[in-house]
This record gives structure tokens, C-alpha cells and sequence, in this order.
């Protein structure tokens, strides 16, 4: 019905992954995360029930590419993105990174949470190095402190190397969590609604920010949020999620240029059609989860 | 209720407008806390000390601070304090040191094991309600008029604070850190280490201090039924003797220890965790 999707009939994705450069175009034909048919439930300790959250999931996310999953509140986003970070395990079909199906976390995979899940008791500088400290490899000290640095720098946060998380803001907080994924140089970085809980103001910057991040470091990506306008403005393609249980119920290319950050995308008539179908979309399955629960 | 707002008064400077973000206000001469303890306790124990030459309350229960005083140099050098300190402490730190030794393995092991927990909970928790006094009698019994009646009482006192906090570390640890341990490569005995116990340690430092203040509860307890040494035996056979000043003495010296004690652990609570009292600012 809409004509917003004008990659779809060609290979996914191609000319998107050229976007963060250096990545071959064909490895990049190769997705490097396959989600095949994915069902996650989960057993209520409580009464004993089941609860599905996730039904027959396919996805395949290419290498370079920036994935932002969007849908209502208790869809399953979460259990997809814990699922691929391998800290859930499904009970039918599976996901294989490079490959390799999925059977735990690993260091190709590095995550961001809402909540930020920094130690209280480490500085900045030490909860970086956490991102760090379970990996199996032969960097000396010097090389793990200078990576550590780096990082810091990465995300604006020289100077506060010796703060510690209760003395900073909310946005400054997530900054560290940022680093403390990017710093062992994951493959894929998985960010789990990363700017929920960071004041309007500072999540358009933070937005900004991590979109030239990843420009430099060429992780692929996949992001939950519940910000249509969040999504379009970091993704390459958006994954939209049906009420529970979770199924995606379609798939939409962006094709708005890069970085985005720099461009006044509000005003773009493109973007403003994509909100609204997004929106639409979003709507339908927002009103039809209430009218299951009445 | 409050009403109004709070006082916040502006720098006494002449143009407040043009202040700058960082401003710092010209030093006013502030008195340091410790100048005005000594002023509060001085003018305390002057009105006690002039309400009590003057007879205005008995004598026999309320003496003068200077007999106080008199009494407490006097026990210090006759050596009847010296070596009832010396006894109280060491009764003290076998018993909570013994305390602290079960009670933070028992407390930990009961807050991150169900099974554990649901084998121990329900004596701790009666243990814990009942008022350890009651079993004084119980010990004596036992243990007759020995020193074991009393390190018993410490250490049964103090066990069970120390429990029940160290079990609510690893039960309340957050789970989102976990599962950031869990991404980023811990595994089972990584996540112990790196993350719960962190987390956990501050809950034991606060257990060993409330375990502290029941412990000389216990000490205290024990040295007036049943034991023939200790502070708590100067100040009951002081009292049984209507020697007044030398029961205020024995009380002072244990005002003066428990505070002490529990003091440096209170800062060593701050210290393990400062982001439990200082993220409330933030």
C-alpha cells in the first residue's frame, strides 16, 4: 500500500553496509547474524504457566548494518536481544552469529542496557576495563590501558577517568556503558533501549554521537527502542515487532542519507512519511494488545 | 508538616546578579565541629555539676562530675579499671570475632543458596526475635559462673544482626549487573567475585556493626549476672556498694569504647560503599 520500501526487491541491505566503509561487498552479502525461527518462552516460577514471548522469528542482519528493533511495551525486543547476546536460551529454532549458532555470550558480542548496569564500586576507567577483563589474549597491560583510554576518549569522557558512576549524570553514565561495550571491539554491538532512561535533550545528542561512533568503529548493530523518531534516526532498516507474542510484522528499509546527525532530518518529507507508517504500524498493535487485555 | 521554604540565604556580597556559576563565597569564619562538642559537653557538665553541689537532685544517684572524675583517676591507677577494660575487650573480641568468623560465611552461603536457606531460615529468625537476654540464665546453667557463659552471650548476640544482613547482599544484588557480567564473560565464580561480593560488602560491614552493638548488649549482660570481672561487674557491684561516682566511671569508659567501635566501623561503611550515602546528593 505504501511505496516505502524501495530496496526490498533488491539484495537487503547492500548499499547500506557500504555506508560505514572498509567492509567488502561480499562479505557483506553474508549475514552475519541469522535469527531462524526463533521462539523464546518463559516458565512463570509463580503458578507454573508458560508465557511465549517470541514466535517464529526470522532475521538476517548483515555485516555493517545498523538494526533498530521497534514495538510495543512487552513484545519481546528484550528477549530477541538477550537471545542473540546468547544469555537466553531458545526453545525452538536458533541464532547463529558468523555461522556458529549461539550457545552463550562471547566476545564477539558486547551490549548497552537502559539502566546502564555499571559497578558502583569502579571508576570509569575500571568499569571500561570490565568490558575487557574476561577476554582470553596475549595484550599486555600497557596495550589493555591504552585501549581503556582510547575508548574514554571515544565517548567524551577524558578527565572523569577517576569519577565514579554516582558522580555523574545519567547521559555521562551511559557514555561509560558505551565504551565498556566498544572497548574489546566486538563485532556486534546490542544496545538494549540505551537512552530510555537519559533526559530528551540528551538523548538527541547521545543519538548523534553514537551514530559517528559506530561510523568509525563499523560494529553492526541492534538497538531496541520504543522512539520511532530514535530509530529512524539511527537505522538502516527497522524491525517492527508485534505485540506479544512477538512475530515481526515487517521489515522497513531507511534510506535517508548519512550522518543524520548533521542533517535537519525532522524537516525531510521521507522522514516524515516513514514516522507516520511506522507510527501506523505501531498503533494498530498497541491498540490491539489493549483490546486482548480487556 | 513544613511549611514555607527552606532558608537558604544569599552571599553577603554586594551584587548578587553578577555572580558566576562556581562562585565562592569570602571565607566566613566558621567554628569546626570539634570547638563546639567541647563547648556543648562543657556547659552539659558544668549545669550537671552546679545542679549538683547545690543538692537540687540526690547526690546518691546524680554525683558531682568532679567525684566522677575522681573516682574514674582513682580506678584507673588503684588498676580495678584498667584490668575490667582489659577483661570486657577481650571477652569482647573473642566472642564477636567469633561471631563475625560464623555469621558472614552462614550469611552469605543462607543469601545465595535457596536450599541452605530454607534449612537455616527458620532458626535464625527465631533466634534473631528473641530477645537474647532471656537465654542468660540458660547459659549460666550451662556454663555456671565461667567465662564461657559470657563469650557464649557475645557471640549469640552478635551472630544473628551479622546473618541476616550478610543474607540480604547476595538476595538483593542487582540483577542487571549480572547479566553485564554475564555478557561481558564472567563466568559462575567471576560473577561471585567481581560482582557480588562487591556488592555484598557493604551489607557486611553494616551486619558486623549492628552485630558490634548487640554484642556489648551481650557483654555487658552476661558481666552483671553471672560474671565476677568486666565493666559490667564494676558497675553493678558499684551500684550494689552506692558508689555512685565509680558506677558513672565504669559507664563513661563504656560510652567511650562503644562509640569507638562503632564509629570506625560507620566510617568503614562509607568507605566500602561511598555511592550508598553519596548518589542521594547527586
Amino acid at each position: 500500500m505504501f511505496d516505502l520500501t524501495p530496496t526490498s526487491d533488491n539484495s537487503p541491505a547492500l548499499p547500506n553496509a557500504a555506508d560505514h566503509g572498509g567492509v567488502s561487498p561480499e562479505l557483506s552479502g553474508v549475514p552475519v547474524i541469522s535469527v531462524k525461527g526463533l521462539t523464546v518462552g518463559y516458565r512463570k516460577q509463580r503458578d507454573d504457566s508458560t508465557m511465549v514471548a517470541l514466535q517464529n522469528v526470522d532475521l538476517d542482519i548483515s555485516r555493517g548494518e545498523f538494526i533498530a528493533i521497534v514495538g510495543p511495551s512487552g513484545c519481546g525486543k528484550t528477549t530477541l536481544i538477550n537471545a542473540v547476546a546468547g544469555l537466553v536460551e531458545p526453545w525452538r529454532g536458533s541464532v547463529e552469529v558468523d555461522g556458529k549458532t549461539v550457545k552463550g555470550p562471547g566476545p564477539d558480542r558486547a551490549m548497552v542496557f537502559q539502566d546502564y548496569a555499571l559497578m558502583p564500586w569502579r571508576t570509569v576507567e575500571s568499569n571500561v576495563r570490565f568490558g575487557l577483563e574476561f577476554q582470553k589474549g596475549r595484550a599486555t597491560k600497557a596495550e589493555l590501558a591504552e585501549k581503556v583510554r582510547h575508548y574514554i576518549a571515544l565517548v567524551g569522557l577524558e578527565g572523569f577517568e577517576k569519577s565514579f558512576p554516582y558522580e555523574l549524570s545519567g547521559g555521562m553514565r551511559q557514555r561509560v556503558g558505551i565504551a565498556r561495550a566498544l572497548v574489546s571491539e566486538p563485532e556486534i554491538l546490542l544496545a538494549d533501549e540505551p537512552f530510555g532512561a537519559v533526559d530528551a535533550m540528551t538523548r538527541e545528542a547521545m543519538q548523534g554521537e553514537l551514530e559517528s561512533i559506530i561510523a568509525k568503529t563499523g560494529q553492526t548493530v541492534i538497538l531496541i527502542t520504543h522512539s520511532i523518531d530514535e530509530a529512524i534516526s539511527l537505522a538502516d532498516r527497522l524491525v517492527v515487532i508485534s505485540s506479544r507474542p512477538g512475530r515481526i510484522k515487517e521489515i522497513i528499509d531507511v534510506n535517508l542519507p548519512r550522518p543524520r546527525a548533521a542533517l535537519d532530518l525532522k524537516t525531510l518529507p521521507e522522514y516524515a512519511r516513514l514516522r507516520e507508517y511506522v507510527w501506523d504500524l505501531l498503533k494498530d498493535e498497541a491498540l490491539g494488545a489493549k483490546e486482548l487485555k480487556v | 508538616m513544613a511549611r514555607g521554604w527552606t532558608r537558604n540565604p544569599a552571599p553577603e556580597v554586594d551584587k548578587v546578579d553578577e555572580l558566576a556559576v562556581d562562585f565562592v563565597p569570602p571565607k566566613k569564619r566558621k567554628i569546626p565541629g570539634w570547638v563546639l562538642l567541647v563547648i556543648n559537653l562543657s556547659v552539659f557538665f558544668l549545669i550537671w555539676q552546679f545542679v549538683a553541689t547545690k543538692e537540687w537532685i540526690n547526690p546518691l544517684f546524680f554525683p558531682q562530675p568532679t567525684e566522677i572524675w575522681s573516682a574514674l583517676r582513682e580506678g584507673m591507677s588503684d588498676g580495678t579499671l584498667p584490668e575490667a577494660i582489659r577483661w570486657s575487650m577481650e571477652c569482647f573480641a573473642i566472642g564477636m570475632g567469633a561471631a563475625a568468623l560464623v555469621g558472614i560465611p552462614v550469611g552469605l552461603l543462607m543469601g545465595s543458596n535457596d536450599r541452605v536457606y530454607t534449612l537455616l531460615s527458620p532458626y535464625v529468625w527465631a533466634m534473631a526475635s528473641l530477645p537474647r537476654v532471656a537465654i542468660t540464665p540458660l547459659l549460666i546453667l550451662i556454663f555456671g559462673f565461667e567465662r564461657q557463659a559470657e563469650l557464649v552471650l557475645i557471640f549469640l548476640s552478635a551472630v544473628f544482626p551479622i546473618i541476616i544482613n550478610c543474607m540480604a547482599g547476595p538476595k538483593t544484588v542487582d540483577p542487571s549487573l549480572l547479566r553485564a557480567g554475564r555478557v561481558f564473560g564472567a563466568n559462575k565464580l567471576a560473577l561471585q567475585v567481581k560482582i557480588v561480593f562487591p556488592f555484598t560488602l557493604p551489607f557486611i560491614v553494616s551486619g558486623l556493626n549492628q552485630g558490634l552493638t548487640r554484642g556489648l548488649v551481650g557483654m555487658v549482660i552476661a558481666e552483671i549476672f553471672g560474671g565476677n570481672q568486666g565493666l559490667g561487674f564494676v558497675i553493678d557491684r558499684a551500684g550494689q556498694t552506692f558508689n555512685a561516682p565509680l558506677l558513672y566511671a565504669a559507664l563513661l569508659i563504656l560510652i567511650v569504647l562503644s562509640l569507638a567501635m562503632v564509629q570506625t566501623l560507620r566510617w568503614l561503611e562509607i568507605k566500602v560503599a561511598p555511592w550508598r550515602t553519596q548518589s542521594s546528593q547527586a
